[in-house]
């Protein structure tokens, strides 16, 4: 190997355990299924499947936690992983820049617990797929299930755009190809095709973006972007090429995350998509495209949002609170017009991306620094547990009814009253009523976004929380039909069985964390903030060499002046 | 006296088939033409990124070519994005005997 | 002389680029797009990445291209072929890819790079890589030189992770493409046309009606 070329440390691949294992075990999966399963009756198989792919994805788990366990030794006390690892390997481990594989992703703390949130929420997914047949080719449908996740853990991770960029496509094209895969209904293959057009739209869209931000800052690193637009750039001012750049990249993410007006695949997805998969889709790849928004966002064109007074006006903030109050408001009043259930869902979905969408306005601009996107990771942990519950029981429904109308819920009160009281509190969470973890997270973004520095952003944000609480308000039409369903009517046709645990488990669960992280929101709150820190100050590992570019950001790192005009508070 | 080619001319070209491709999508009802749209919105980027690459001076420390990575990443994606969109396609032709777009109608949306 | 080249290489690549979308014929759209990758390559040549255009030609137009047209072929008596523009939508479609590329030529004129270096509009020639001062100078002429050596030693470090991604990627597709496509029992019982799907005319297509049977 030539000189020139920087050696990459082969031990980086300790830092993406997770991923590499979850990769190989759907190739494992789609084995066993082949040699094995595919004997046994159709049940069993389901069950079997669902095991294997459930150990998997629990010896991911084991993984991310030991490696948060490590890193958070790393943090506090490295000698002591030196003496358990020994010098290089120790030495190695005891590493906090953050960064591996020459800086095209991060590691740390922060990664760690995406991960085992993601993994947690997959194995509740995972579960839940077990407990009615939607589709014959299981081997596939959890092999396709656990890459979509490896995509979903790399894009939170990724620090780079050509990395961004990949696990944004391996995320989406197996969502797409899941989507699709209820051979029974019809609406299952439409839902797939019109997610994998607008989708696929959206990147190539995303993509030209991407390219331009290339050309203007001359790197791909998120890091290098951020300081090349920091360093003695007017903001977006007269720069139509980075306008265009960034609206393109707006459309991509916004398309991810079903902001309005790129929301138009949600609804019929989700209705079309089996449950689990809509669960997925609506939860996991919800809250890592949110995350790598934010870091691309916040991160590398976070000196583009600040205001200023020329033509071309105030930079992203104000894009990004157009939509997210024309977000959280459409998705709210669509909602109420819904009798489905996996529509009204969706709508729902819609409107809490509105309330992200806040929070991450108020990231970019708060005296906070980082730290402000702390609301967004908040928000984004009790919106994906309450979701999972949420469409648990959605699962339920297809398994009992066929069908999946609100109306399908009547009377479930009287049949599995332990059930619905779960149902209840996920539901209350999602409106955001005290005291569960709804309430708080809201509070939490709410909040962030109050506490703003330039005068002229305080403004439009507090309209904005204003807006919001107004939706919260509007929110809970809709969500209490669910209930009055399931309460005030007697149950028509077939009624409901009993929930087996592979149904219970996730409404119970995602139920019982929503109300302890609404209770004791404490620990939660402290995590979520040492997560958005390191994510959104990553810096490169390489210093920039003299004989490079002028480099002016050089003197003035990132981390240190937050934004040079408001000089950071602690 | 130099007779190299302006960068602007590849922008250009590529912001044209980018637009055309675009176009293309909005005015195509045929799911395998709106593919076939998106696959030139795809190779636009491309001309993009490896002008970007050759023309400008690279940041400190990101590598002898960052654009022509990405690019080979796209055909990549690009590839398996055909194969899986051909895949639905299919299946949707064989529910409905049809391709075009406005004719599946389970869902209201 | 490059500058001609350059102009003829664009000029019948935006032509094809046109007949691709314009067409009304399937499969002539798919000829012009095979000819419009086919100019994209030769403008990976003229930007000095060869190993890209034999990447572009080899994937682009000997697999993306064939599969295309395979789809076109399976999919082609549903639709005849032909009038699958969307009437009411042709003229908004046509001011929207207007609009954006005038807004992307006012920006590429008008660039405020951040870098220092000047608007993308003033950039005529590409920089000069033969004094080999700088650092990057002499990565690009051997990244020009020796591209595939390059490109894998990137992939081998660098972009490590995103190669086994791509590599995922592909498996994803492969082992999903196959499962949708599958023939089986239930696609073919819901095969049958369900009231309501077939009745509808057909929206902005050609009034003859379909000659369909199945394959």
């Amino acid at each position: 190997m030539p000189p020139n070329v920087v050696p990459l440390d082969l031990r980086d691949f300790i830092g993406v355990a997770p991923a590499v294992i979850l990769a190989v075990w759907g190739l494992v999966v789609i084995g066993l299924d082949l040699a094995r399963f595919r004997r046994l009756e159709p049940e069993a198989r389901r069950v079997a499947c669902g095991r294997a792919t459930l150990a998997g994805v629990g010896l991911a788990l084991g993984s991310a936690v030991f490696l948060a366990w490590v890193d958070s030794l790393a943090l506090t006390d490295s000698g002591r992983l030196v003496a358990l690892f020994g010098e290089s390997m120790g030495g190695y481990l005891g590493r906090t820049d953050g960064l591996i594989f020459l800086g095209t992703l991060a590691r740390g703390l922060a990664v760690d617990v995406v991960n085992v949130l993601l993994l947690a929420l997959l194995a509740m997914v995972v579960w839940m797929s077990t407990a009615y047949r939607f589709t014959d080719d299981l081997g596939e449908y959890f092999a396709l299930l656990l890459w979509a996740t490896v995509g979903m853990m790399l894009l939170a991770a990724s620090e780079e755009l050509a990395m961004l960029f990949i696990a944004l496509e391996t995320t989406t094209i197996c969502l797409y190809i899941a989507t699709a895969f209820e051979r029974s209904r019809r609406r299952s293959a439409e839902a797939g095709l019109k997610y994998f057009i607008y989708g696929s739209v959206s990147s190539a869209l995303f993509l030209y973006g991407l390219s331009l931000v290339y050309g203007l800052a001359g790197s791909t690193y998120f890091d290098a972007i951020g300081r090349m637009l920091r360093a003695g750039d007017p903001g977006l001012a007269g720069n139509l090429a980075g306008a265009s750049a960034l609206l393109l990249l707006l459309v991509g993410f916004g398309f991810k995350v079903a902001a309005v007006p790129f929301q138009q695949w949600a609804p019929d997805v989700y209705e079309g998509a089996p449950a689990p998969v809509a669960a997925w889709i609506a939860t996991g790849s919800k809250v890592a495209s949110f995350l790598a928004m934010l870091k691309v966002f916040v991160h590398a064109l976070g000196p583009w949002s600040r205001p200023s007074e020329s033509v071309m006006g105030p930079g992203w903030l104000a894009v990004v609170a157009v939509v997210a109050a024309v977000t959280m408001t459409y998705g709210n009043l669509a909602a109420l017009a819904q009798k489905n259930y996996k529509r009204m869902l969706a709508y729902s979905s819609i409107a809490h991306a509105g309330y992200l969408l806040v929070g991450l306005a108020a990231a970019s601009v708060s005296t906070e620094g980082p730290a402000a996107a702390g609301g967004v990771v908040y928000y984004l942990v009790v919106y994906a547990l309450a979701n999972v519950g949420a469409f648990a029981v959605a699962a339920w429904l297809a398994r009992d009814k066929g069908a999946d109308a609100i109306s399908d819920l009547d009377g479930l009160g009287a049949r599995s009253p332990f059930l619905a009281a779960c149902v209840v509190v996920l539901m209350l969470s999602l409106i955001g009523v005290p005291p569960f973890a709804g309430f708080f997270g809201k509070l939490y973004v709410f909040m962030e976004a109050m506490r703003q520095g330039p005068s002229g952003t305080r403004i439009v944000l507090t309209w904005l929380v204003a807006l919001g609480l107004l939706n919260s308000v509007l929110s809970a039409f809709y969500y209490v039909r669910v209930l009055k369903a399931m309460y005030l009517r007697e149950p028509s046709g077939r009624p409901i069985g009993p929930a087996r645990p592979a149904l219970a488990l996730p409404i119970v669960a995602t139920a019982a964390l929503v109300t302890a992280l609404g209770v004791f929101p404490g620990p939660l709150v402290e995590l979520s903030r040492s997560v958005a820190v390191p994510m959104l100050t990553a810096r490169r590992l390489e210093a920039p060499a003299a004989d490079d570019l002028p480099a002016p950001g050089a003197e003035s790192p990132p981390g240190v002046a937050w934004r040079p005009e408001t000089p950071t508070t602690d | 006296m130099n007779n190299d080619i302006p960068l602007s001319w590849f922008l250009y070209f590529s912001a044209a088939s980018f637009a055309i491709g675009l176009t293309g999508v909005l005015l195509r009802r045929n799911a395998v033409a709106v593919l076939m749209a998106i696959e030139i919105m795809l190779n636009a980027a491309n001309v993009n990124l490896v002008a970007f690459w050759r023309y400008g001076t690279p940041a400190a420390g990101s590598g002898p070519m960052p654009g022509v990575i990405l690019a080979l990443l796209v055909i990549t994606v690009a590839a398996a994005e055909v194969a899986v969109g051909l895949g639905l396609i299919l299946l949707c032709y064989r529910r409905w005997r049809a391709v075009d777009v406005d004719r599946y109608d389970t869902l209201s949306g | 002389m490059a500058r001609f080249l350059f102009l003829a290489i664009a000029a019948l690549g935006l032509l094809a680029a046109l007949g691709t979308v314009l067409a009304r014929d399937l499969v002539r759209a798919g000829l012009h797009l095979v000819a419009f990758f086919f100019c994209v390559a030769c403008l990976f040549v003229v930007l000095e990445a060869e190993f890209l255009a034999a990447a572009q030609v080899l994937i682009y137009i000997g697999a993306v291209a064939i599969l295309l047209m395979f789809g076109i072929m399976l999919t082609r008596n549903a639709a005849g072929g032909e009038a699958d523009l969307s009437g009411g939508w042709r003229v908004p479609a046509i001011l929207a890819g207007l609009a954006v590329f005038a807004a992307l030529a006012f920006g590429i004129n008008n660039t405020v790079s951040p870098a220092g270096a000047g608007p993308w509009a003033r950039v005529v020639e590409r920089p000069a890589l033969e004094p080999a001062d700088a650092a990057w100078k002499a990565e690009r002429s051997r990244a020009i030189d020796d591209m595939p050596r390059v490109v894998g030693e990137q992939f081998m470090t660098r972009y490590a992770l995103a190669f086994e991604l791509a590599g995922l990627l592909l498996t994803a597709a492969l082992v999903g493409a196959v499962a949708l496509a599958r023939e089986d029992e239930a696609a073919d019982s819901v095969a049958e046309p369900e009231p309501g799907a077939e009745a509808r005319p057909p929206v902005a297509t050609s009034p003859r009606p379909s000659t369909t049977t199945a394959p």
